[in-house]
């Protein structure tokens, strides 16, 4: 089922909405905003796991953040 | 298209259970808070939560971190088990690994991705021919 689509007047600096409408037109503007949106609030969700962990684990240690970035493919 | 850091079921539950699952947990956290740094997705594939929920009693530590809305889960699509299927038959794997094989064809949907298992001897060998997929052994 198609989800309900939502209006929002959102102010963003011109710069920024040259650039976004430069990269995806004005028809694809709503999709690249709510992709964006969408990408940010997973983050937030992330980062707040990242605190609670934080609270209970304490800081990853810089051996294990070593392993993770050697684990980490290249682009 | 993005990055990802893919949890199978031991970095699920490491990640669900910090506290009993100490060393594991702290690993988990490690390439957890790198995927943040990198801005790159954080996936659960569908068939790990067969490994993972034993029922509505014990489920509520997993149930916790996959309603935080940085995790989410991805189904099972019909391209992806074909997918897993061919990499058994390759590997000359039983459908005992079938689960693994999930776990990377998902990885598979991205640009890059790394992941996270407390098995990597398992996936490696199914991974072996794909550069762009890392493995964190937790």
């Amino acid at each position: 089922m198609a989800q309900s689509a939502a209006k929002l007047s959102v102010s963003i600096p011109g710069e920024l909405a040259e650039a976004v409408r430069k990269r995806v037109g004005a028809r694809g503007l709503s999709g690249f905003v709510a992709r964006a949106v969408a990408h940010e609030l997973e983050r937030e969700g992330v980062r707040v796991l990242l605190a609670d962990l934080g609270d209970q684990l304490g800081q990853p240690s810089k051996a294990d953040m070593a392993r993770a970035r050697k684990a980490w493919p290249k682009r | 298209m993005a990055e990802a850091l893919i949890l199978d079921a031991k970095a699920v539950n490491a990640l669900a259970n910090p506290k009993v699952r100490g060393a594991q947990a702290q690993r988990a956290a490690a390439i957890l808070q790198l995927a943040y740094q990198k801005r790159a997705l954080v996936r659960v594939p569908a068939p790990v939560l067969a490994q993972v929920c034993r029922g509505v009693r014990h489920d509520s530590a997993v149930n916790h971190l996959l309603n935080n809305p940085g995790v989410r889960v991805v189904e099972l699509s019909r391209t992806a088990a074909q997918q897993a299927g061919h990499m058994l038959a390759r590997h000359k794997l039983s459908s005992a690994h079938a689960i693994d094989a999930f776990v990377v064809a998902t990885a598979l949907q991205f640009d890059t991705a790394v992941i996270a298992t407390a098995d990597p001897k398992d996936i490696r060998r199914l991974t072996a021919s794909f550069s762009r997929i890392g493995i964190f052994a937790l």
